[in-house]
C-alpha cells in the first residue's frame, strides 16, 4: 500500500493464518499449539515427543502471572502462543516470571529447563511436567 | 507510487557512517541510541533497509510500536556499529550477515564471497525500553547489559535474591540497611552477572547465577606521583566461580558505569594474553543516533565509572 512515509515495515499485528503457518515451520515442538485432527482420540490420551498440552486453567494462570510481571493492560492479548521476548520481556522479566510461577504452583526451575521457555504454553507445559513430578 | 524506487532513493541518501579505528586489545567500545530521540519516520525507514528478511520478520512479531522500535533500532545499531569499522572501504550494513554460536549467543559471520575484509571483532547488545548499547572489542569476548537505575523488581528483592544469587551476594545485600541503596546496588550486581554470562557465551544454564560470586575487592595502589608518594585503597571487581575450575576467572575484567545519567552498565570482557596483568580496560563511549550524529561521551557527565572506588 503507497504511503507517503514509504514504510517498508508493516507495524499492524499479524494475520491468523501467517500465526499459523510459523508454528507448523517450527517443527514438533510448537505442536501443542497447533489442533490435532481428531480420529476418535482425546487430545489428553496422545503421547507426543513433548508432554500434552497443558490444561487451559494452568496456561491462564500463566498468563496473569506474565501480565502482571511486565505490567501490560487488561485488554493485551496474552495466549499460549505469546513469545515472553515478542510481549517485551527482558532477562530480569523472564527470571521473574519463572520465580512467580515456581511461588504459584510449588515447584523448581531449573535454568536448563527455564532456558527454553520462550512462550507461555511452554512455560504451562513444563509446569505441568514438573507438579505431575512432584506427586508422583 | 511504486514504493521499491521510493525507498531506493532513500537509501542512495545516506550519508556514510564515519569510519573508525579498530579497538585495541583490552579496549571496548560502546555505543549507544536513546530511542526516544529517533522520531522520524523517515529515519526509521532508512533502518529497516539495513535489515534482513528474517530481522524484518523478528521486528514485526513484536508486540506493539514501541517494541517495533526498539527491536529495529538493536538490529540497526548492530549492523551500523560493526559496518563503521571497515576503513578500507565502505562497508554497507546492510550486507552484514550474523548467525548465532553453539550457545545462541549471536556473532557475525564473514564469507569469502562478500567483498570486504572480515575483522576480528567480537561485539554484544543490551536493550532496555529506553536504551540500546553495543559493545565492541577486537579478539576477546564481550558480554554487556545495561538496567534502568529506577528499575524495580516486582518480586521481593532478598527472596529475589536468595533464590538467583549466591550466598556472599545474599549477604552483601542485606546488609545494606536503606532500601534505596540496597536496590540499587541489587540493579548493579545484576548487570554485573548478566555480563558474565552473556561474555562467557555458553548460555544462560551453563553458568548458574548462584554458582558464581561478583564482588569487589579491596586492593592497595601505590601513588607515585610528586610531590611524595600516597597509598589509595581502590576496589576491584571480581568473580569467584564455584565449579569450573578449568576457567579461571581471573581472566575476566569488569565495568561498571552509570551511563546518560539514567543507566547501570555493566561490561565484562575476557583479558587479552597479551595485556599486563594489571592492565586495566580502556573504555570509549560514543551517543549516537546512525547516519544522523555520533557524539563521543567519555570524560563527559554521560559516563560515570562506577567500579573503581578510589579514597585517599
Amino acid at each position: 500500500m503507497a504511503s507517503s512515509t514509504g514504510l517498508s515495515l508493516k507495524f499492524s499485528p499479524l494475520s491468523t493464518s501467517f500465526k499459523q503457518n510459523k508454528v507448523l515451520l517450527r517443527g514438533i515442538c510448537n505442536v501443542n499449539s497447533v489442533s490435532l485432527p481428531s480420529r476418535g482420540m482425546r487430545l489428553g490420551s496422545l503421547r507426543l515427543r513433548v508432554s500434552c498440552a497443558a490444561k487451559p486453567e494452568t496456561v491462564d494462570k500463566v498468563c496473569s502471572i506474565v501480565r502482571k510481571q511486565l505490567a501490560l493492560p487488561k485488554d493485551s492479548p496474552v495466549t499460549g502462543e505469546s513469545k515472553f521476548s515478542a510481549l517485551g520481556a527482558d532477562s530480569l522479566d523472564t527470571v521473574e516470571i519463572v520465580m512467580g510461577l515456581e511461588e504459584e504452583f510449588g515447584i523448581s526451575v531449573e535454568e536448563e529447563s527455564a532456558q527454553h521457555i520462550l512462550t507461555v504454553q511452554d512455560a504451562a507445559d513444563l509446569i505441568e511436567k514438573l507438579v505431575e513430578q512432584k506427586s508422583a | 507510487m511504486n514504493i521499491r524506487c521510493f525507498q531506493r532513493n532513500f537509501s542512495a541518501a545516506l550519508p556514510p557512517l564515519v569510519p573508525l579505528q579498530l579497538p585495541s586489545p583490552m579496549e571496548t567500545h560502546l555505543w549507544y541510541v536513546l530511542p526516544d530521540e529517533v522520531k522520524s519516520w523517515g529515519l526509521l525507514n532508512q533502518y529497516s533497509e539495513l535489515l534482513s528478511p528474517c530481522e524484518r520478520e523478528g521486528v514485526n512479531r513484536m508486540r506493539g510500536d514501541q517494541l517495533k522500535k526498539r527491536a529495529l533500532l538493536a538490529r540497526a545499531l548492530v549492523r551500523t556499529t560493526i559496518a563503521r569499522y571497515q576503513t578500507n572501504s565502505q562497508m554497507n550494513p546492510r550486507s552484514l550477515k550474523f548467525r548465532k554460536n553453539l550457545y545462541g549467543k549471536p556473532e557475525v559471520e564473514w564469507r569469502d564471497e562478500d567483498n570486504f575484509s572480515p575483522l576480528p571483532l567480537q561485539f554484544n547488545l543490551s536493550h532496555t525500553s529506553t536504551m540500546i548499547a553495543c559493545g565492541v572489542t577486537v579478539n576477546v569476548p564481550i558480554g554487556i547489559d545495561i538496567e534502568e537505575k529506577q528499575r524495580r523488581t516486582k518480586n521481593n528483592l532478598i527472596a529475589f535474591a536468595q533464590r538467583y544469587f549466591s550466598a556472599y551476594e545474599v549477604k552483601v545485600l542485606t546488609t545494606i540497611s536503606d532500601p534505596e541503596v540496597q536496590r540499587q546496588e541489587f540493579i548493579k550486581l545484576w548487570t554485573l552477572k548478566e555480563a558474565y554470562v552473556k561474555a562467557l557465551g555458553k548460555g544462560f544454564s551453563a553458568v548458574p547465577f548462584k554458582t558464581f560470586t561478583i564482588r569487589f575487592r579491596e586492593t592497595t595502589l601505590r601513588n607515585f606521583h610528586p610531590p611524595g608518594s600516597s597509598v589509595s585503597e581502590a576496589s576491584d571487581i571480581i568473580v569467584e566461580s564455584f565449579d569450573d575450575p578449568t576457567n579461571p576467572t581471573n581472566n575476566w575484567q569488569f565495568t561498571l558505569l552509570e551511563v546518560a545519567g539514567s543507566h547501570y552498565g555493566a561490561i565484562c570482557i575476557k583479558k587479552d594474553r597479551t595485556a599486563g596483568a594489571n592492565e586495566l580496560m580502556k573504555l570509549t563511549v560514543w551517543k549516537t543516533v546512525p547516519f544522523v550524529e555520533d557524539v563521543c561521551v567519555s570524560g563527559t557527565d554521560a559516563v560515570v565509572d562506577l567500579g573503581r572506588i578510589i579514597e585517599q
